[in-house]
Formats: structure tokens, sequence, C-alpha cells
């Protein structure tokens, strides 16, 4: 039943909130060491939710979770040393400075204390935040405080770090810094991520697996490229006088014949995967 | 076993380190109104059960400032769970629950005592002499361990910060000024002393005060405060385990 060579495996996680509707409608899947995944869907699809529940925060409604085949709820004071986690909302303590918050961090997870110090300075040297280290958090920027959370998340070492819209209300090249810093770790450390997301691009350049999560359930899995191609690589938009249509199509040169065709203002483009979402929604992800 | 216990204090120290001067004004204040207002207002010449006002009124104070600052720590822990979601951070740690619950109630008592010490000081001020029993000292740390335990359980269940505001409204409050903190119980009508008889703090200022004024401590009520600290303790427990953030 459980195979030791993932590193996670759920197996239909489900919660609900309120009695009719679940947030999370059972959902499974098995990743294995080193893996980049992405869990990709709009708001209130039910990310937050599977990484609460992943990282027990939140208790399932019916469901397993296991980390290298131990049952998480039975064994979670052990697991969770394996775990590390970046909440959707930074969650550093303002008035204690990034040293402090990293120190509290190091007691909690058993760092032993003639590591503490050396191990902080090492990664804060390893983010770039060697400056802010004896600065209040409450002074940071937005982008330096996700620095921050992602560093102390990967404190103790784990093996399976979880993102949960790290970007979220970043500009884009502080977003780029912290693309660039999830994938080295990820390339250095080997550490297999979780990362959620509803923006496309960051999806798709970052994950070489993606789970499309809507209403609370996965639709689809798989890397980008193949599920783009599941579709067709090239859309036409139609731009029609009540809103937008999507034609696809395997090659740009079918796409461009259409085009010829059409009455309407038209466009060719690649796809994306908002439009394998929208493909398996009728929506889209971002509105 | 002890990383969330080191952890909580670490945390809650260094912060309190940053306050500690305003935290302790504010907590210097009200009891002083209350000194001038029942101490010097009713005057020396007034005694309850053989003592001065006064010298009743001190331990009763004692009892007050450490239950509000100990208590105090609920509504901290309120604003890391709810605005700053830093408790989060406990929670998700591979640490017990146990240490958790230790290692705020630890704080909580810090700051009682704290409280505690400075109605000595203005027991000095005043002139009122205390005397001290030993059983004093276990008193206040049962009394504050009780009111700390009972802080963690209430910043768990409520389901947000007006949630805790309730709380302190209709059973904090009326527990200071129902359990014989500014007045003797026993001239309480008798539906009012079976209720006070259910709150802690009628037997924390009972034996606080009999401890510090010669009076005889009954050890029916040490026990019973050694029964709410363990009962605070296991809900304060199972309050962190059923939490979900
Ligand atoms: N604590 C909660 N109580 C009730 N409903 C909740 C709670 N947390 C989330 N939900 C609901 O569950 C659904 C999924 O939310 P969430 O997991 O936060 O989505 P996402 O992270 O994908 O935006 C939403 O409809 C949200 O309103
Ligand atoms: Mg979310």
């Amino acid at each position: 039943m459980n195979d030791n060579n993932d590193i996670l495996r759920v197996d239909g996680l489900k919660k609900t909130f309120l009695k009719d509707k679940a947030a999370v409608d059972g959902v499974s899947f098995a990743f294995s060491r080193g893996e980049f995944v992405g869990l990709l869907g709009p708001n209130g699809a039910g990310k937050t939710t599977t990484i609460k529940m992943l990282t027990g925060l939140i208790r399932p409604s019916s469901g397993a979770i296991y980390y290298f085949g131990s049952d998480f709820q039975k064994e979670s004071q052990k697991t969770k040393a394996l775990i590390g986690v970046v909440p959707q909302q930074n969650n550093l303590d303002r008035d204690l400075t990034a040293y402090e918050n990293l120190y509290l961090h190091a007691i909690l997870y058993g760092i032993p204390k003639a590591a503490r110090k050396a191990r902080i300075d090492e990664l804060l040297d390893f983010s770039g935040l060697t400056d802010y280290r004896n600065r209040q958090v409450k002074s940071f920027s937005g982008g330096t405080m996700r620095r921050l959370v992602i560093l102390r998340a990967l404190l103790h070492e784990p093996k399976i770090l979880f993102l949960d819209e790290p970007t979220v209300g970043l500009d884009p090249q502080i977003r780029r810094v912290i693309w660039d810093f999830i994938v080295k770790i990820n390339r250095m450390k080997n550490t297999t991520i979780l990362l959620t997301t509803h923006y496309i691009e960051e999806a798709e350049r970052l994950c070489k697996r993606v789970l499309i999560i809507n209403d609370g359930l996965i639709i689809v899995d798989g890397d980008p490229e193949t599920l783009k191609d599941g579709i067709g690589r090239f859309v036409l938009e139609v731009h029609k006088d009540d809103g937008i249509e999507e034609e696809f199509f395997d090659n740009r040169s079918d796409a461009l014949a259409a085009l010829e065709k059409s009455t309407y203002p038209c466009k060719v483009r690649g796809v994306t995967l908002e439009d394998v979402f929208l493909r398996l929604t009728g929506r889209r992800i971002n509105v | 076993m002890f990383n969330g216990l080191h952890a909580v204090l670490y945390r809650e120290l260094s912060i309190y380190r940053t306050r500690a001067l305003k935290q302790m004004l504010s907590s210097s204040l009200s009891p002083l109104l209350f000194l001038i207002a029942f101490g010097w207002g009713f005057g020396r010449d007034v005694t309850v059960g053989g003592l001065s006002y006064i010298s009743f009124l001190i331990p009763g104070l004692i009892t007050m400032n450490s239950l509000n600052q100990s208590f105090a720590i609920s509504a901290e822990i309120n604003i890391s769970r709810f605005y700053f979601h830093t408790f989060d951070e406990y929670l998700i740690a591979p640490v017990s629950y146990a240490s958790i619950a230790i290692g705020e109630a630890m704080f909580g008592v810090f700051r009682g005592l704290l409280a505690a010490i400075i109605i000595f000081v203005y027991a000095f001020i005043f002139h009122v002499t205390l005397s001290f029993n030993p059983i004093f000292f276990v008193a206040i740390l049962l009394h504050t361990f009780i009111f700390s335990f009972l802080a963690v359980t209430t910043s768990m269940v409520v389901k947000d910060h007006s949630g805790q505001a309730l709380v302190n409204n209709f059973a904090i409050t009326p527990m200071i000024f129902l359990c014989g903190t500014f007045y003797p119980i026993d001239k309480l009508p008798y539906a009012f002393k079976l209720l006070v008889y259910v709150f802690p703090l009628t037997y924390s200022t009972k034996v606080i005060r009999a401890s510090l004024t010669g009076g005889e401590v009954s050890f029916i009520y040490v026990g019973l405060m050694v029964f709410y600290c363990i009962m605070f303790f296991l809900t304060s427990l199972w309050a962190l385990r059923s939490v979900e953030a």
C-alpha cells in the first residue's frame, strides 16, 4: 500500500468546513524525491487548505497522508521535522530581528545550540540576506520578508518544502529573485518542492509537474509541456462582440489558415496552462 | 522534549524585553487606583475580619493583579494566532503540545509574579506590614499557573478577538469582583456564594490572604488549587490539540 520511494503520498484527502461543500474534495497524489511540483488553481480552489492538511495545521475530514510511508496522523510530531513550510501570509515575528526569528526556528526544530549560529549565518549568506541579520523584521520590504520566510523554512534542512503562493503581491523583478532562489534550493539541496500558485507563468517556468486544482478536485496531473500538447500547441483567439473564443490547433499553419477565414479580429498565440484550465473547466484561472 | 518550551520562552521573553517598561507601568496603575480609592478612601479605621481594610485589600490586589497579568497572555496569543499567524510556527514544529502549553504558561507565571511584586512595593509604600507564611510562594505559583493555563485554553478555543473579549467580560471580570478580592465573601447572598465557590479565584484569594496576614491556611483550598491547575493544564492540552489554523 505504501511505496517507500514516495516522499509523500496522499490518498483521498478531503476537508469539509461547512456541512454541504468540501473545500478539498478527495485528492490523491504521490511525490518522489527532488520533484518540483506546482499546485495550480484559481483563488478558493483549495490550495491553502491542502497545504495546511499536509503540514498539520488542519485535520483532514477524511483521507490519509504518508511521509516516507509512515502515517502523518499517527506520527505527526516526528514527521514534522522533515517538512518545511512557507505559508501564504508571512508569519514572522515583526518585533524580532531576522536572526532572532531564525534562532527561534532553530530551537523549535532541535538544532543543537552549538550549530545554530553557524547554520543561520550560512543560510543568510546563501540567500543574500546577511545585511539584514540584526534588523527588526518590521522594517523589511515584502520581498525581503518573503525571502526570510523561505530561508527560515530551510533552516532544519527539510526533505520537502511547501510554498503557498510564494510570490503573490510582489513586484515582477522581486518575483524573479524569489523564483531563482526557489530553483536554487531544488537544484542544490535536492529538496522536494510543492508550490501553490494561481500565476500561470510561475507554474510553467518553475514546475516540472503541475497538478491543476479546481473546486477542491485535482482535474489534471502532468508536466506542463505534455498538458499543453494535449490540447494543441496553438490557439486562435477570436475576438467576438460578446468575448473571446479560443480554438486550438496542433501547428501554427493550421491556426493561421483558420485566422484567414475568420470574419472577426483574431490573434494566434502559443497555448498556456490557462488554456488547459479553460478547456477543462470552461472558466479562467485568473479573472 | 524541551524544545517547544524553550522556544516559546525564548520568543516571549525576547519580545517582552522590548516592552517590559510599558507593561510594568500599565500593570502598576489600576491597583494603585484601588489602593487610593478603597485603602485611603475608607481609611485605616475600617476593619474587616479583624484586619485593617488596607491589610485585607493588599493580598486581594496581589491575586487580582497577578491574575490580570497571567491571563493577559491570552490576548497576546490571540494576536499571534489571528493577526500575525506566528503561532502557526509552533503548530507545525516537531514539538509536543504539552511543551507549548507549559512554555506559554511559564511566561504567564513570570508576568503574574512581576505583577505581585508591584503590590509588595505598594504595601511597603503604604506602610502595610505583611507576615509571610512559606505557603504563600506555593500559592502564588499555583494561582498564576491556574490562570495562565486557563489563558492558553481560552486563547485556543475562541474563534476571534471578540470571543476573547467575551471571556474577559463574562468570566474574568466577574471573578475579580465576586471572589473575595475586595471584601469577604461571607456577606454574599447564598446563590452568589454557590457561584463563587466554583471560581478558582476564591480559593487563591483565601489561601494567599491567609498566608500573608497570619491567618490559618486551609489545605483543602490548596488542594483545590492543585486540582484547578491540573484541570486547566489538561484543558489547554485538549484545546491545543484541537485547534486549527
Ligand atoms: N477556515 C475556513 N472555514 C471555512 N471555509 C474555509 C476556511 N478556509 C478556507 N475555506 C474555504 O475553502 C475554500 C478553499 O479555500 P483555500 O484553500 O484557501 O483556497 P486557495 O488557497 O486555493 O485560494 C474556499 O471556498 C474558502 O472560502
Ligand atoms: Mg490560498
